[in-house]
């Protein structure tokens, strides 16, 4: 399909090419909130300025894949960012739950073990999507996602070099690397499935099979544990199906912050 | 023993070159306990603005620098005329005398050119 | 000639006249030549709590950068907030170069922050309850701060006029920030014009606290000679204030926004702002960590900071085997 008129005219095509897009851009809009969260609060000052550039460049991904969506004639993209239930977003659990204990004005108790391994892992997932996405039958997505990819290669090295180095460091660093890899394998499938309409997606040549994504997935991973002591654990979806709406308490009150000001009144200009 | 994480505080000097085939130049210093991690600072923390063809962190630690007693073992006189072409201008004028140019900066870095002509 | 080869075996005083010469003449002085201890020690102080102001400065429009109302305005913040890290990045790696022949690093940085001997800006103890204040902060706390650190541009010691020339390019960028959110609410709903008219009520005294006293005998202290003898900066604090009315005032009422101070007006013929004063000893008692979010914010770094110990011991070249 060359454009969204083309799509638009196909609803089972439009049906499918939606789903995914709102996959892509509801998990890079909720991941770049919790990092945004870190502002200010990173081991120290130089990675609180290469962090956000990384949430930056993500925020940025999920505004070009709001935009298909708009151009698909599902609203504007402000409004899709801002002004959709939990109950409607499809981003994966793990990507939602909050980065610890506290908040991000007071007493945030923030784990950097679990942001460097729920942002590694994801990033891996994202860069395994997004090479599938450059073939993808829908062109603005195939074109989009080559463009995206430009910018994972920096988020891949940020995040493996903390990973690899926190998890073969001394102190308590492996036993809080360990914990966090348990913590973030027991959502990581959330992260990895493509829901219910995952079949049809492929069947069109949006995006290939989950199961196939998944094993490319696995595959990387066992590059990067392959000289570790750790080993990786298998991966779940323990708390649900964001993909089909389920949605944790977390994404509330994170909604709630995201949309506090654009609700007091969508209509204006901001 | 632990050192409160002090230690983690380790200098590095920046550089980075803004494309292929340029210079590099110095940027700026940072902190981070190692070159790897430092490597992964630079570009966002200085040069997020601007392109970037190439980057090298030198631990602070390895550059020599001078003391400002060393700095004074820069200073030259300026005699040397004889060493840069303001000491040959002369020659414009004889060269003219025999109907030729003088081959001059402008002139001789133009030879480069791709003449296939 | 500024140096001759046998400067270690000068004087104390001779050091000092060469000192003077050199930057009386324009040199710029680096890290590692000799200076006066006056001047260090004036150097630390300016710079540290610039360096830190900068990262405080960061925490009240923190709480902006998830809430701002659209995708382009988060974007928008979230690179801007980055920057004032960043500047707090340019600056601390400034002051911890002039502390370190006295053994300090960032970690004493940040432990005198902790303990209430190293100050931050009083505009950063304020605090920012509603978007029209993260629109005001950008657009006239940064005024502010464009004012002065543009006056240090030409500053005697390179390190620092290096990191305000990146750091001023990008305030730049920062002002025009704030003046697009200002904008768009100015051009707005009633309800939005009431949030930068509200803003600009709450933090109009706190502006003309940011230039700091006009002399010694309002609070006490003031840096402004030394600053100015060695040639780090220009112009005086009430100097300051009034390039800021001068620039500032007439954009506020441009758009249609009062200023609050009834008293307010330009006398021509002394060619200044006439204005009342701010409460200076509420200005000192708020730089000494008594303001209203003070507390708060300082405890959110402290948070921070001890929150992640682990990760700068785990990976201290030679830290903790426990
Ligand atoms: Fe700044
Ligand atoms: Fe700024």
């Amino acid at each position: 399909m060359k454009s969204a008129q083309e799509a638009q005219a196909d609803p089972k095509y439009k049906t499918a090419v939606t789903e995914l897009l709102y996959q892509l851009a509801d998990d890079d809009f909720i991941i770049a909130f919790r990092g945004s969260e870190w502002l200010g609060l990173a081991p120290h000052i130089e990675e609180d300025v290469a962090f956000s550039s990384i949430n930056q460049d993500t925020m940025g991904h999920a505004a070009i894949y709001y935009q298909l969506l708009e151009a698909l004639g599902e609203g504007d993209a402000d409004a899709l960012a801002h002004d959709r239930e939990a109950g409607q977003r499809k981003n994966a659990i793990l990507l939602e739950e909050v980065n610890g204990p506290g908040h991000y004005l007071k007493k945030p108790l923030y784990d950097w073990a679990f942001a460097v391994v729920r942002h590694y892992f994801y990033a891996q997932a994202k860069k395994v999507r997004i090479e599938s996405l450059k073939n993808s039958s829908y062109q603005p997505l195939a074109d989009a996602a080559v463009k995206i990819n430009m910018e994972l290669y920096y988020h891949l090295l940020h995040w493996k070099t903390w990973f690899t180095q926190l998890v073969t460091a001394k102190g308590e660093a492996p036993e809080r690397m360990k914990n966090a890899i348990d913590k973030v394998c027991e959502d990581m499938e959330g992260v990895l499935t493509l829901g219910p309409k995952g079949a049809n997606m492929a069947a069109l040549g949006l995006i290939e099979e989950e199961k196939l994504l998944t094993q490319r997935w696995h595959n990387e991973m066992e590059k990067v544990f392959e000289p570790l002591p750790i080993s990786l654990p298998p991966v779940q979806a323990k708390r649900g199906n964001g993909r089909e709406g389920v949605h944790t308490e977390d994404l509330n009150s994170a909604l709630a912050t995201l949309g506090e000001v654009y609700k007091q009144d969508p209509v204006a200009s901001w | 023993m632990t050192n409160n994480g002090r230690e983690f505080y380790q200098e590095f000097e920046v550089f980075s070159s803004k494309s292929n085939g340029e210079q590099v130049q110095h940027q700026f210093s940072l902190l981070a306990p190692n070159e790897e991690i430092a490597l992964v600072m630079a570009q966002e923390n200085f040069m997020r603005r601007q392109p970037v063809a190439d980057i090298w962190v030198v631990k602070r630690s390895n550059v020599r620098k001078m003391t400002q007693e060393e700095k004074g073992s820069l200073q030259r006189l300026d005699n040397k005329e004889y060493r840069t072409t303001k000491g040959y201008g002369y020659l414009k004028k004889k060269w003219r005398h025999y109907e030729q140019n003088i081959l001059d900066e402008k002139e001789i870095l133009s030879w480069g050119g791709d003449d296939k002509k | 000639m500024s140096t001759t080869l046998s400067y270690d075996r000068l004087s104390e005083e001779e050091k000092h006249s060469q000192f003077m010469e050199r930057i009386e003449s324009g040199e710029k002085i680096e890290a590692d030549d000799w200076m006066p201890k006056d001047y260090r020690m004036t150097l630390i102080k300016l710079i540290s709590m610039h360096g830190i102001s900068e990262i405080m400065g960061a925490l009240p429009e923190k709480e902006w950068v998830p809430k701002a109302p659209s995708l382009r305005r988060k974007l928008g913040i979230m690179a801007k907030v980055q920057d004032e890290m960043g500047h707090g990045q340019l600056l601390l790696r400034v002051a911890e170069d002039l502390m370190k022949p006295m053994g300090k690093t960032r970690e004493e940085i940040m432990q005198d922050l902790f303990r209430g001997d190293l100050k931050f800006h009083n505009v950063f103890h304020m605090p920012a309850p509603t978007w029209g204040d993260a629109g005001l902060i950008g657009w006239l706390v940064d005024g502010a701060a464009i004012i002065t650190q543009t006056n240090m541009l030409k500053a005697s010691y390179g390190p620092y006029a290096r990191a305000l020339k990146r750091i001023c390019a990008e305030e730049v960028f920062h002002a025009q920030h704030g003046e697009a959110i200002i904008m768009a609410l100015a051009e707005g709903t009633e309800e939005q014009r009431a949030l930068i008219q509200d803003a600009i009520d709450r933090w109009w005294e706190s502006l003309l606290m940011f230039f700091g006293p006009a002399s010694a005998t309002t609070t006490g202290t003031s840096k402004q000679d030394t600053t100015i003898k060695y040639r780090i900066r220009t112009k005086t604090n009430e100097e300051l204030r009034q390039a800021f009315l001068d620039k500032y005032i007439p954009r506020v009422l441009s758009l249609g926004l009062t200023i609050p101070d009834e008293t307010l007006h330009y006398d021509k013929e002394k060619q200044q702002w006439v204005y009342q004063q701010p409460d200076w000893n509420e200005f000192k008692n708020i730089v000494r960590n008594n303001g209203p979010k003070s507390k708060d914010r300082l405890d959110l770094r402290i948070t921070a900071y001890e929150n992640n110990a682990w990760v700068r011991e785990a990976l201290s070249p030679d830290g903790a085997v426990v």
